[in-house]
Parts: C-alpha cells; structure tokens; sequence
C-alpha cells in the first residue's frame, strides 16, 4: 500500500494567482465561515477566527493567505497593547468585492454600488422600469444590463452580483418563491451574471442586519416605512422568511393623500433625500397614526416572542424616523426603537447585501 | 514562556556572505537573534543552522551529517516541548549533486512536517505549530559557486510557490523570505546583516500573528 503522505500534493485550494474572484464553487466552507465572521465583525484577528471556528491556527493561516492573495481580506497594521503580544487584526479589503443592489419600487426604481464593507460607492435613480407581461422581463434586462455598464472598470472586474429587490406587488398574485425563481433562472441566462432576487422588505432587514444598525442584533422586529408599513420578525439574525404581503396602509401614500387635501408640494416627499420641513405642522398627526399601528403590531407579536428591540427602516429624513422611533418608546415601555441607518435606500442596499451574503457567508 | 525552533542552513547559522561557515555574524545580527528581541521575554528562540544541511539528502560529498531529516528527530526531542518550528531549508537541494526540481524539495519539507508530527514535540504531545519559510531566491551570479550550484537559479525562484503548495495542502504557516530580503552579491545566495534584520522582525510579525493566548 503507497503512503499516502508521499501522495502528489493536495493544497485545500492551491492560491490562485490569477486577479479577479474565484469561481464560486471552490469556495470552500471554512472560507465562507472566516469571511462570515469578518463581515459581522465577530473576529479581527487570526487567533479570533480560530477560536470562534474552532480551525486549527494552521488551518486558520493558510484560509487567511488564500484569501488575502484573492484580494478579500489584508492585514492591518500590528497592534501593540500594554500586555501581552502585539495583534494584529485581518480585515475585509473593501476593493475585495462589489455588489449592485436594484429596488424596484412604486415610483422610482434605486440602483446603489455598494462595496465590500457595505459602503454605497454609487447611487442613482433611475424610470421605474415599464411592466409588460407579455415581455418576457426585458424590463428588468434593460435596467440590469444599464446598471452594469455604468459600473467603473474595477468595480465590474470584481463583481459579486446583482440584487433585485422586487415588491411583492411585482407578482401579480404569483407564488412568489416560484416566481423569483424563474425570474432569476431566466435573467442570469440571458445576461451570464449572478443575479438574486428577494422581496424587497426582506432584502431591506437583510441589509440593516449585515450593514446597518441591525448588525449587533440578534432578535428584533423590523418595520420598513414606504408607501405603506411593512413588518418582518429576525429571530437569532434570520429574517423569518414568511415574506407577509400584510401590510399597514399608513405609510408615505397616506401622509401624500393628506398632504396633497392640504394643498402642500408633493416632490421632496418621493425625493430620496428630500426635504420635509414643509410638513412641519401636519406630519404630527401622520406620526402618531404610524406609532399607534406600530404599537398595535408589536402588542400582538408580544403574545407569542419576548423582545425588546424595534428598528425602523425608511428611506424618509432621519429625523422623522428618530420622532417616530422616540414616540414609539414612551407609548410601549421596555421597548428599544432604532432608526435604521442605510443611505440612501435601504432596500437597495439590502438587494446588493444579498450577492455578498450568499457568495461569501454560510447560510 | 513559548519555544520556538528555527531549523536551517547557513542562513540561519548566519553565515556571512562570501566567507566560510566560521565567518559568522554574532547573535543578536542573525535572523533567529533578532526574533528574540522582536519577540521579547515571553519567548526562548533555539538556534539550529547548519551550513550545508539539505532537507532529507544526504550528501555524498560533504556527508551525511548534512542530511536534515536525521538530524531532525534527535534535534526536536533534545529541544521538546517546542510550541512552533520554523523551517528554513531547500538552497542545498539545488546543488547540482542531486538534480533535484523545486517540487522534489518541497517533498523534502514535507517529509520534514510528517516527521515533526509524528513525533509531535509539541506541548501536551501535540503537534507544534509548523512554519515553513522559503529561503530567498539566489542571485544570477554566485561567484566560485556556479558549478556547484550548476542551472539553480532558476530552480531557486519557484521553491517559493513548492512551498506554498505543500504548506496549503499539509496545513501549516508559511512565509515567503523573498518578500522582505535579497541574497548579498558578494556570494549570491548568503543574506547579509541587513536581510537578516528584516527577515527577523518579518517572522516575528508572523509568529504573532499566529495568535498566542
């Protein structure tokens, strides 16, 4: 019998030297955990990673050169404590990837560029694109393929995807697993891309978890204000995936219907960072009928999870989500609110979250 | 305290460039004097260069004393429990004697890491964390050397990504000595004390990025 030991060798991934991201299917499992972890920030150094992951501090050494000669991940600068032995922390290269998240909604549809870390790069709005159900989905073809050829050259080289982020009202009344399905199947045919597609309130929670304030959480209820109200449970940081159509009807459309009997301009209220100081002495009342629903939902959850935490997400002024949030804390004591922190769309940074997560993390 | 073992050749016994094995630079200019200073208190670096060793070849002409691997078992157990080994070999292999590939030296590392386990002087009777370094490649020109090293330059350039290979596949650290120092011209293939200086506080950066509680 041959010693095996003596065998040709056999690296768990021979470093590639070429430029540019692996095939996804080399990724190994050990790389996606080290990679997890450094997304959400749970580790810093190789020691870290080891003790979290449970890899050996060799194992851990030869993922981390792997991954630092694609370009993911580098070395920063030694830190030297008062004890003990200098660390030295790995953190994600922010060059290492890019991601195109596209939120398809009611009225404009947002395209963002995030990278690595999460930071938008680029962002524009663009024609909500024309629905025509006997196209064959060129609208989304066209937006798609206008997103990347407006990417910068190295953005395009290291790209990790796209992320489509689609309202369930895009499913006319279509099951809505099987219809993202098909939809990505027949885009990435047709474009050679990796493409993701998710509700778009999930792909918003998806975001706020991996990029945003949700980050430190573990459970929480998520509220996104849009046009209407939309809620998702994150239970020990999954999103439950029931992707509820239900949703509350006291939204940006209400706060427009009201506005709009007041005589008032109805621009800046759509504008992703419009000013709505103008609104000044009628919002109050909006404000309270969005806490009052919110309030109601989190009464009726509280007979089933026992959480504290809320975080709202909107692309609206800051401010108003920070009235709301501090309204909403006095009215349900023991509650947290926290306004979310995606600019400028969180659903669209939330839809280009989803190519890194599902390229780079374990599930 | 930790143990660290640095196993090698000339340029780790510090030989200087263009002398003779007795020519040698004083303990804190060579790469494993300067480690310990890097390093500090906390650890006791062990000196093993012998000029001449190969990885697991014994040489016909200058003996069989020369052959690393031999040496290695009685070595490790004189020095156990050691936490971390770092190997710095290959340069002899190319030795026209032998007409031996990059790859086959790489194999005698190998060897050389099976080795280490098996004997696992590592505390508690593990294995000790392994560090594999890939000596810097030679100069075009190496002098009186050039028949004895007959077509090893070339050779001496890939040993950096053999190494790499078998240490991804057996696991272990690895670094690349040709990222922070250059063979000193005078010989083409000793390092001087400048490169012994970078190479010490190089390594030192990576036994602690290791991670040591």
């Amino acid at each position: 019998m041959p010693d095996m030991r003596f065998a040709p060798p056999n690296p768990l991934r021979i470093a590639d030297r070429a430029t540019g991201l692996n095939a996804v299917s080399v990724r190994s499992y050990n790389e996606r955990l080290v990679l997890s972890l450094l997304l959400q920030k749970e580790a810093t150094t190789r020691l870290e990673i080891g003790e979290r992951t449970g890899l050996s501090a060799q194992t851990v050494s030869v993922l981390v050169r792997s991954l630092e000669q694609e370009g993911l991940v580098a070395k920063g600068p030694a830190q030297r404590g008062r004890i003990g032995p200098p660390t030295v922390p790995i953190l994600l290269n922010p060059e290492g990837a890019f991601s195109v998240g596209i939120s398809v909604g009611k009225r404009h549809t947002d395209l963002v560029l995030i990278d690595f870390v999460g930071e938008v790069r680029f962002h524009t709005t663009l024609a909500h694109p024309r629905m025509d159900p006997d196209s064959n989905h060129s609208e989304f073809l066209e937006t798609i393929r206008g997103a990347i050829a407006m990417l910068p050259e190295k953005a395009r080289e290291r790209l990790a995807g796209v992320g489509l982020a689609l309202a369930h009202s895009e499913t006319n009344g279509r099951d809505e697993e099987a219809y993202f399905r098909a939809l990505q199947d027949e885009i990435e045919a047709q474009l050679g891309i990796s493409l993701f597609i998710q509700n778009d309130i999930t792909a918003a929670a998806s975001g706020e978890s991996m990029f945003g304030v949700a980050k430190p959480l573990t459970d929480y209820m998520f509220f996104y204000l849009g046009a209407k109200l939309h809620g998702r449970l994150v239970l020990n940081h999954q999103i439950y995936k029931g992707n509820s159509p239900l949703s509350f009807d006291v939204g940006i459309d209400a706060l427009e219907t009201e506005l709009a009997s007041h005589g008032k301009p109805l621009g800046p209220l759509w504008d992703r960072s419009g000013d709505w100081s103008a609104y000044q002495d009628l919002i109050e009342g909006w404000e309270n009928r969005v806490v009052e629903q919110l309030r109601q939902s989190l009464a009726g959850l509280s007979q089933f999870v026992e959480f504290g935490t809320v975080v709202l997400s909107s692309y609206a002024p800051q401010s108003v989500c920070q009235a709301i949030c501090g309204k909403l804390e006095r009215s349900t004591p023991g509650v947290v609110a926290i306004t979310g922190n995606l600019k400028p769309s969180p659903k669209a940074v939330g839809a280009a979250s989803l190519p890194l997560s599902s390229r780079f993390m374990v599930e | 305290m930790y143990a660290v073992l640095c196993f090698g050749d000339s340029n780790t016994h510090g030989q200087m460039p263009g002398g003779s094995p007795l020519d040698r630079y004083p303990y804190d200019l060579r790469w494993p004097g300067v480690l310990q200073r890097e390093l500090g208190a906390r650890w006791r670096v062990i000196e093993e260069g012998l000029s001449g060793r190969t990885t697991v070849r014994d040489d016909p002409i200058e003996g069989a004393a020369k052959n690393g691997r031999t040496y290695l078992r009685p070595c490790i157990m004189s020095h156990a429990p050691l936490d971390l080994i770092i190997i710095m070999l290959g340069t002899n292999d190319l030795k026209a004697r032998f007409s031996q590939p990059a790859s086959e030296v790489a194999m005698g590392i190998g060897c050389l890491v099976h080795d280490i386990r098996e004997l696992a002087p590592g505390p508690g009777g593990q294995a000790p964390e392994i560090m594999v370094v890939a000596p810097p490649p030679m100069l075009d020109d190496i002098k009186e050397w050039e028949q004895i090293f007959k077509n090893a330059q070339p050779k001496s350039r890939e040993l950096a990504l053999q190494f790499e290979i078998i240490a991804d596949s057996l696991e272990i650290h690895f670094f690349d000595a040709g990222l922070v120092a250059q063979c000193d011209p005078s010989d083409g293939f000793h390092i001087n004390a400048e490169a012994h200086e970078k190479l010490g506080v190089a390594l030192a950066r990576e036994v602690e990025a290791i991670g040591w509680k």
